[in-house]
């Protein structure tokens, strides 16, 4: 008697360790595919942004030297201005701003380089801040940057928009006087991938919003006065 | 004596209520919590490059470093809401989720302690306020402490039920 209940007990306690043990490996093949899940993940993001890098891209005529920005003038001061060409207070800045940079500029006294970023296509459904910004190198192309620039600000669509449309940008420039080229080059895209390495650069200057002024390299409030006194 | 005449008519009922609501219980936590990661990594995997940006406002590492964060991050965040809303390893989607969790109010506090003008960033935009907008990392951090209590919640009781946790438990 004794000694059968014993065997059942015994029985019974090898049950329990194979179950236990059982539990055990399934929780730790869990516990793996868990982990081989978020390192997937994680990987998948690393490979998207490595596949992006692929660096070919053709600055315009008038970009700085590391093709970075389009440099207006060449007085012996720096003027950078970072702008995205659908940021409402981008286009403020422009409004009130905007004339004393071009005086200067006039002036000989700074050399004004604007980098038109694309940190807000999110802030529109058809990324009008990267073809915005393209369409501004291809205006460059045409030597009529600045003029260009201006009239998208005055034309500004509104943050959450569609943004204008190619045809929109296409007509804006020859309301500057931009010929066939511009266009072409506007339906091309011809720029994008310039675009992507000023917005690049911009960050990796440590630019994180727009707009940003920088005078010799050096921050400075977005206004008129501040502009001018670091100016000199 | 006296003390066990005491406490014994009220414990047994609120354990054996405890025992039965917190799996239940567990279960909303769980996927509360999935709730905020999907809604996290979702509104940022539209943008990796704005993603990077968004770490790289932080000024904690280099820009280079800050956009493979960025453009990890998301999908990390997605795969945890995943993770949890199935209910696999629990225990580890709230290890996880917890770790983050201070490192992105450790995060946010150093951005405010140096006395940068940066929008978190935890649910898609980010970088850089534009002039006028003041930061509201007060609320921030905050809110990431509500969700962190949810991930400790279920690193102290991860079986809940409807997950896969616990079939594999009971088969």
């Amino acid at each position: 008697m004794s000694s059968r209940a014993g065997q059942k007990q015994a029985s019974r306690a090898v049950r329990d360790y194979i179950a236990r043990e059982k539990r055990r490996t399934r929780t730790l093949w869990a516990t793996i595919a868990a982990v081989a899940v978020l390192v997937i993940a994680g990987l998948i993001g690393w490979g998207v942004v490595a596949s992006q890098n692929s660096g070919g891209f053709t600055p315009p005529p008038g970009a700085v030297e590391n093709g970075t920005g389009i440099k207006v003038g060449s007085g012996p001061v720096q003027i950078d201005i970072y702008e995205d060409f659908i940021c409402p207070v981008c286009g403020q800045f422009e409004q009130q701003t905007g004339g004393t940079i071009d005086q200067l500029v006039a002036q000989g006294k700074a050399a004004a380089v604007y980098h038109p970023v694309a940190f807000l296509d999110r802030a529109s459904s058809t990324d009008y801040s990267t073809r915005s910004s393209a369409a501004s190198g291809a205006a460059a192309e045409g030597g009529k940057f600045r003029e260009y620039a201006k009239a998208l600000f005055a034309q500004q669509p509104a943050e959450g928009s569609a943004g204008l449309s190619d045809d929109q940008l296409i007509q804006i420039g020859r309301s500057v006087g931009l010929g066939d080229a511009f266009a072409q080059a506007v339906r091309d895209g011809k720029y994008k991938p310039w675009t992507a390495h000023v917005t690049d650069a911009a960050s990796g200057d440590r630019v994180n919003g727009t707009p940003t002024v920088r005078v010799n390299g050096k921050d400075v409030q977005p206004t008129t006065q501040a502009i001018q006194a670091a100016v000199g | 004596m006296n003390v066990t005449a005491a406490s014994t008519p009220v414990s047994p009922t609120f354990m054996s209520r405890w025992r039965t609501a917190q799996p239940w219980l567990g279960t909303l936590v769980r996927l509360g919590l999935a709730a905020v990661w999907l809604a996290a990594g979702g509104a940022k995997v539209g943008d990796l490059a704005g993603s990077g940006r968004a770490v790289n406002a932080y000024d904690v590492m280099p820009y280079d470093l800050a956009k493979v964060i960025g453009a990890a991050l998301p999908f990390v965040e997605l795969a945890l809401g995943v993770l949890l809303v199935v209910g696999l390893a629990t225990r580890l989607a709230a290890g996880v989720s917890a770790a983050l969790l201070v490192v992105f109010i450790a995060g946010i506090t150093q951005a405010w302690a140096r006395g940068l003008q940066i929008d978190c960033g935890c649910f898609g935009s980010g970088g850089q306020l534009a002039a006028g907008q003041s930061p509201t990392y007060g609320p921030e951090i905050l809110r990431d402490l509500g969700f962190l209590v949810l991930a400790g919640f279920l690193l102290i009781w991860p079986l809940t039920r409807l997950s896969i946790d616990s079939w594999l438990e009971k088969k």
